[in-house]
């Protein structure tokens, strides 16, 4: 497919539908008058969709801080309870799901925790906003499913048969990956830059000219995710750390077990969080 | 809905003014004019909230005097109700500067309830700020002298944002203008989480924002409005000044100069304690507060606790 057109058809795209199981809280978070920007703002950044509609918003030059919002407890102190209550209340849903969409929001929400842990140890400044990059990381998936629902079944299809990554297939069969999608959407919605360089290169952390350590953070967040098991993000098997991302972050065999610990009890918890969703 | 300044009422007509009178002596006691010229005296001095202008006779003067005034932004709230005979067609509203108008047979059912619903407008919309469209200096005083003539207990919180000349001379005033923006937004959306009902955001202008509480509320929430400021403001740095914590810039002298981020410095007063009279005597309290919060490196808040 000719790379133009798919990111004219993208650019496009001005609402992501979430997953069934995050509408029904969604609502008990909305109706609950009580609710503070505290809780509303851990709800939203569970989940990709919800946090990149809270983005879109506070970034358009409608709202006055284009491409300066990466973290959404920040949105949400600018754009006020009762903006966001609208917000969510115009959010919508898969019509048909794949059952591995359930799987990739736990990925996302997984790597999330990961980079936010990885981000920590390196004494990143603010490890949230790494964490809200983890969270997007593969919002390109989310944008492909949604618009070549048919030729996405196909990558997966072609990934299965030939035994290649999720990103070789989407390579053969639209010549553009989930990470070029997810880049050219979140520029389009004004995202910081910073969050949209880390999308576009976190498969490529190396590429990365102004963010190298923040990347190769998302990079080694996707991939350790992956190697727990945590979520499903469409491949079977867990693909080599970028050797350069890895001599960056530096970490030393404790440093990586003090990582592997926090992720541990921090996905018992996310997971008991999803759950509580299924009933 | 009580009107605060009297109504004035330009008209000839004696059925007319009787009828507006009767109608309208529960909220105000109307001033009776018979034309413009001979109401511009008590215009000038009174600035009154609301005029009703009969067009049926004297249109020419009266309505050359009404744009005149009219077009002076001091006026500019000032509401004014048109009433035209039934049988009367409408002008363009470029020529007659009106806010609303009514026609003469609906007057009886209707003239109550529209001078209501426009003082009620006014008081909500008047004098917005256009970078923050938070309310300015006009509404403020208002808002603080009317809670004091009720008797009511409150605090008033004075903030400005210390170190901003120098990040806006280095980055310029759209950045500045941003950080204004986050400001207000912040304030504001803090204020109404923690207080929906009765609280009020103004923006005096520039760096300085004003807000308004109950007692019990007011120190909290400014620590929460404190808290958070730190934790943002870092966003519209570059990233190379948001990792030194400092910035180059220069100083009131022109001299290169480093100076740390930006914070917050808000100061406190309540008239729990003492009393105040006029708006005047609390905001010069509060922003003596808010310079003894000045004097603190790092944002920080300071409350009145004095009891003279």
């Amino acid at each position: 497919m000719d790379p133009k057109l798919l990111r004219a058809q993208i650019e496009r795209i001005d609402t992501l539908p979430t997953i069934p199981s995050v509408l029904k809280k969604l609502l008990a978070v909305i109706e609950n008058p009580k609710v503070s920007l505290t809780e509303v703002g851990n709800f939203i950044q569970s989940d990709p969709v919800l946090t990149s509609r809270v983005l879109k918003m506070v970034n358009s030059p409608i709202y006055g801080f284009p491409g300066r919002i990466s973290a959404v407890q920040q949105a949400l102190i600018l754009l006020g309870l009762n903006v966001v209550r609208g917000l969510l209340l115009g959010v919508s849903v898969f019509e048909v799901m794949q059952k591995s969409m359930v799987g990739l929001w736990e990925h996302s929400l997984g790597c999330a925790i990961a980079a936010r842990i990885i981000a920590k140890k390196k004494n990143i400044s603010e490890p949230e906003e790494i964490s809200i990059a983890g969270l997007l990381h593969d919002i390109g998936k989310v944008v492909m499913i949604l618009r070549y629902k048919e030729e996405y079944e196909e990558v997966i299809k072609e990934a299965e048969t030939k035994d290649l990554l999720i990103i070789e297939a989407e390579k053969s069969i639209f010549d553009i990956t989930h990470a070029d999608s997810g880049s050219w959407i979140a520029k389009r919605w004004n995202f910081p830059q910073s969050l949209v360089e880390i999308i576009e290169y976190h498969h490529k952390p190396s590429l990365s000219r102004s963010l190298p350590m923040q990347t190769a953070i998302v990079h080694l967040a996707d991939l350790l995710t992956r190697s727990v098991g945590f979520g499903f993000s469409g491949d079977n098997h867990v693909p080599a750390v970028n050797p350069a991302a890895w001599e960056l972050l530096n970490l030393s065999d404790a440093d990586l077990r003090d990582i592997f610990d926090e992720m541990d009890d921090a996905f018992s918890e996310a997971e008991a969080f999803l759950i509580g969703d299924e009933s | 809905m009580k009107a605060s300044r009297p109504i004035v009422v330009v008209s000839r007509d004696i059925v007319l003014t009787s009828d507006i009178d009767r109608l309208v002596r529960n909220i105000s006691s109307p001033l009776f004019f018979r034309d413009m010229k001979s109401s511009l005296d008590f215009i000038y001095n009174c600035n009154p909230d609301f005029l009703l202008l009969d067009i049926a006779e004297d249109r020419d003067a009266n309505v050359r005097i009404l744009n005149d005034l009219k077009s002076d932004p001091i006026f500019g709230h000032m509401s004014v109700l048109a009433v035209f005979p039934d049988d009367c067609e409408l002008p363009a509203w470029r020529e007659l500067l009106a806010d609303d108008y009514i026609r003469r047979s609906m007057i009886e059912c209707e003239l109550l309830k529209r001078i209501e619903l426009s003082l009620f407008r006014a008081e909500r919309i008047v004098q917005i700020n256009p970078l923050t469209s938070l309310p300015g200096n006009i509404t403020i005083t208002r808002q603080i002298q009317n809670r004091l003539d009720k008797g009511e207990k409150f605090g008033v919180a004075y903030a400005d944002i210390d170190f901003f000349k120098p990040f806006n001379d280095r980055y310029g005033f759209g950045r500045g203008d941003e950080v204004l923006k986050m400001v207000g937004r912040l304030i504001l959306n803090m204020v109404k989480e923690q207080q929906p009902q009765g609280s009020f955001v103004g923006h005096v202008g520039g760096d300085d924002f004003i807000y308004i509480m109950d007692i019990g509320v007011i120190e909290e929430t400014s620590r929460k409005i404190a808290d958070y400021f730190d934790k943002m403001v870092g966003t519209f740095y570059d990233a190379e000044d948001r990792e030194q914590r400092k910035i180059q810039s220069v100083d009131r002298a022109g001299t290169g100069k480093t100076f740390p981020l930006m914070t917050i410095s808000i100061g406190i007063t309540h008239n729990q304690h003492r009393e105040f009279a006029h708006y005047s005597e609390i905001s010069t309290v509060a922003s003596e507060m808010k310079h003894v919060s000045k004097k603190v490196a790092g944002s920080n808040i300071q409350m009145d606790r004095r009891k003279a």
